[in-house]
């Protein structure tokens, strides 16, 4: 007689990851401030490239982290660059051994042909619409990190994006920001289809903007605890660590990448760290891990503002005094207070070449 | 690279523009700076300007020394007061030198109280950089003033001490390879000036290391005639805030005769060009501060008025004076005369 074959429970496998990459100025060291650089940076070969200090490292280690937990990751690359600058990236991915599985350009071609010149600089409506079929194509269940920079309006498309896909932002709404925006009928008309489509979960974890232009923090406070400005990919680590999709290991590793590529200094990672902690981005308490795990690996120096116990007790005893307490040493809010769209493209300079897009309050 | 303590909390714009000063420098310079003051109120500011955190590091402290306050008993008693924690920082070695646009008295005793004087300094002089007029192509367009109020009165021990200094400083930081030294007085005369003054002409002309160039008046002061000036800190003081002084009533007068005709408004729009440089050359907050000399750990004292750029200066020119080992170099000067 056969014996009765029961069937055992599946474990539920993590949620997959998604890591969505802004390309220039986030990955890459693009100069095109004047003609010549664009000119330049379009015909430069892949080994002329450079990127962004620990950037590799960081895409490195956050696949790596989520494979030892068994979550599924994926790596995405968007950019607003014509796709005839793609086999020079994919060369460059290639010789920093990043692994990715999938890259977008902008057909600015396509663009010209039809006489659509505006649209050559406008990215908002682009970017918004690649990220919403890249949501459409990925599992529902998936969680996001967004990366971009401070150049352009990276913060507002990805706030755009998660607000879309969370159900936080109407149709109308997102119509109207969207002409306010100068985004064009036809590509608004594309990005509310897709958004209707893609909305219902609240996907997207943290959106990290890489301060390359150095623009003030206090410039990123009206798009709440989701955006997470940061100076450079030492900080984004450690912030991530605290999240728990990172170890400390792995904040070594960019670390390493800092100090032996960039020429970083034990204590301007130390001084970077600091700078997270005052901001209210970590938590003292949550580094004390880190701290210790990157003390004995020899990539963090004594700080020259004393024991960092001892300022750690002074932090908390004006904890009751920080903006951003707890943004992250506690679990994300389930449901985030709304953004205040029009505040911030009030904020959002008109472009004014040379100056800097976004102004302080 | 060097660290610079910065007092964060002194002057009369603190912290907002001592804040904006470092946060300037650590854009432009690979200098780093440690901030000394309230933790909350520096990072309030630091978060609303452009910055590069891997530079700055702060030391919180919750106590001040006003401009007014009392300085000996301020020094004595406010264990936490923002400039003698960074003072202390300094002397402990957790920073390079200072940079402070608070109380000018407190700064000094500050120094003395936790700075080491260099072997063989008596006092210690606190120098000013100030604009005056060129008599050769590439003379430098800054003289130094010293003591301008650190030492009140002097014996002639110490008016030479103040020359090796003041050249040291000059040779190091002004690049001038043998500054020009003249001493303070009321006549050309070697016997002018009573004993105290005789004595440290006779004395200054008789050491082979200085370039001395023998007595000056104070119409000499804003010409060319010496880089380095020699007084005692009662003089000097005097003389450094009458230098300002005609430089704020000079612009009083043209901004009043501006105002009062139409005509004197468009001479004035034609020599704009002229009054604009004139305006760079006497502007303090160009010179970076006035440094304290004779201690084996350097202060850069700023004007109490101090805005971000003037700052700034100060910063940077703490941090050249550590990099060309300035007290290391008065230190050698006042061993070749021992």
């Amino acid at each position: 007689m056969r014996g009765i074959r029961l069937r055992r429970p599946r474990e539920r496998a993590p949620a997959p990851l998604i890591c969505r990459w802004d390309l220039d100025k986030t990955y890459l060291r693009s100069e095109f401030d004047s003609l010549r650089q664009l000119l330049r940076t379009a015909f430069e070969r892949a080994e002329d490239k450079v990127d962004v200090p620990g950037v590799a490292e960081l895409i490195k280690a956050l696949r790596q982290a989520s494979e030892r937990l068994g979550r599924p990751v994926r790596t995405y690359f968007i950019s607003a660059s014509p796709p005839q600058i793609g086999s020079a990236i994919r060369a460059k991915l290639a010789l920093d051994g990043v692994p990715y599985d999938g890259i977008v350009f902008k057909d600015q071609l396509r663009h010209i042909r039809r006489g659509q010149f505006r649209s050559l600089r406008e990215h908002v409506g682009f970017k918004l619409a690649e990220l919403l079929r890249g949501r459409l194509e990925a599992p529902p269940e998936a969680r996001e990190l967004l990366f971009g920079d401070d150049w352009e309006s990276d913060p507002l498309i990805y706030s755009l994006y998660a607000d879309a896909i969370g159900s936080r932002l109407e149709t109308r709404r997102l119509a109207s920001l969207l002409r306010r925006v100068g985004v064009d009928a036809e590509l608004t008309d594309r990005v509310l289809g897709l958004a209707a489509r893609a909305a219902g979960r609240d996907a997207v974890v943290r959106i990290f903007i890489n301060l390359e232009r150095r623009t003030p923090p206090s410039v990123f406070q009206l798009f709440g605890p989701r955006v997470v400005p940061t100076f450079n990919y030492f900080q984004t680590a450690a912030v991530l660590e605290a999240l728990g999709l990172l170890a400390p290991a792995d904040v070594v590793r960019v670390a390493r990448a800092l100090t032996e590529g960039a020429s970083y200094t034990p204590r301007r990672l130390a001084n970077s760290l600091d700078d997270l902690v005052r901001r209210g981005l970590v938590s003292p308490g949550a580094t004390r891990t880190l701290v210790a795990r990157l003390a004995a690996e020899g990539v963090l120096g004594p700080s020259v503002a004393g024991p960092r116990w001892r300022r750690a007790l002074a932090a908390l005893g004006r904890l009751p005094g920080r903006r951003r307490r707890g943004a992250l040493a506690a679990p994300p809010p389930q449901r985030p207070a709304p953004l205040d769209y029009d505040a911030i493209l009030d904020q959002l300079r008109p472009r004014v070449r040379g100056a800097a897009l976004w102004e302080a309050p | 690279m060097p660290i610079i303590a910065v007092d964060a909390m002194g002057g009369d714009h603190a912290p907002q523009e001592i804040v904006k000063g470092v946060a300037q420098v650590s854009l432009t310079t690979d200098i780093e700076c440690l901030m000394v003051g309230d933790e909350r109120r520096i990072q309030e500011v630091l978060e609303g300007v452009s910055y590069n955190p891997e530079q700055i590091a702060i030391l919180h402290c919750t106590g001040v020394i006003g401009m007014a306050d009392e300085p000996r008993e301020a020094v004595r008693t406010r264990r936490d007061a923002s400039l003698v924690v960074a003072a202390r920082a300094v002397a402990e070695g957790r920073a390079d030198a200072l940079v402070s646009a608070g109380n000018t008295g407190a700064c000094v005793l500050a120094s003395a109280r936790f700075f080491r004087l260099v072997k063989g300094i008596r006092r210690a002089a606190l120098a000013s950089v100030y604009p005056r007029h060129t008599e050769y192509p590439g003379q430098d367009r800054l003289a130094l003033l010293l003591d301008v109020g650190a030492t009140v009165r002097c014996e002639a021990a110490e008016l030479v001490q103040f020359a090796l200094m003041g050249a040291a400083y000059a040779r190091r930081v002004s690049k001038v390879g043998s500054p020009r030294v003249g001493l303070l007085n009321m006549g050309a005369e070697p016997i002018k000036g009573g004993e105290t003054l005789a004595q440290a002409h006779g004395r200054l002309e008789a050491l082979p290391t200085i370039n001395f160039v023998g007595n000056v008046e104070g119409n000499d002061l804003v010409r060319g005639r010496a880089d380095v000036i020699v007084c005692e800190g009662l003089l000097g003081n005097v003389a450094l805030k009458l230098i300002e002084g005609i430089s704020e009533v000079f612009y009083d007068l043209a901004t009043l005769a501006a105002e009062r005709r139409l005509a004197w408004r468009l001479g004035l729009r034609l020599l704009s060009q002229g009054l604009e440089r004139l305006r760079e050359l006497t502007d303090y907050t160009q010179y970076g501060g006035s440094p304290i000399l004779g201690f084996e750990q350097l202060l850069i004292k700023c004007h109490g008025r101090s805005t971000a750029g003037a700052v700034a200066n100060a910063v940077k020119v703490a941090a050249k004076a550590v990099r060309d080992r300035v007290p290391r170099e008065i230190a050698d000067a006042i061993a070749a005369v021992r």
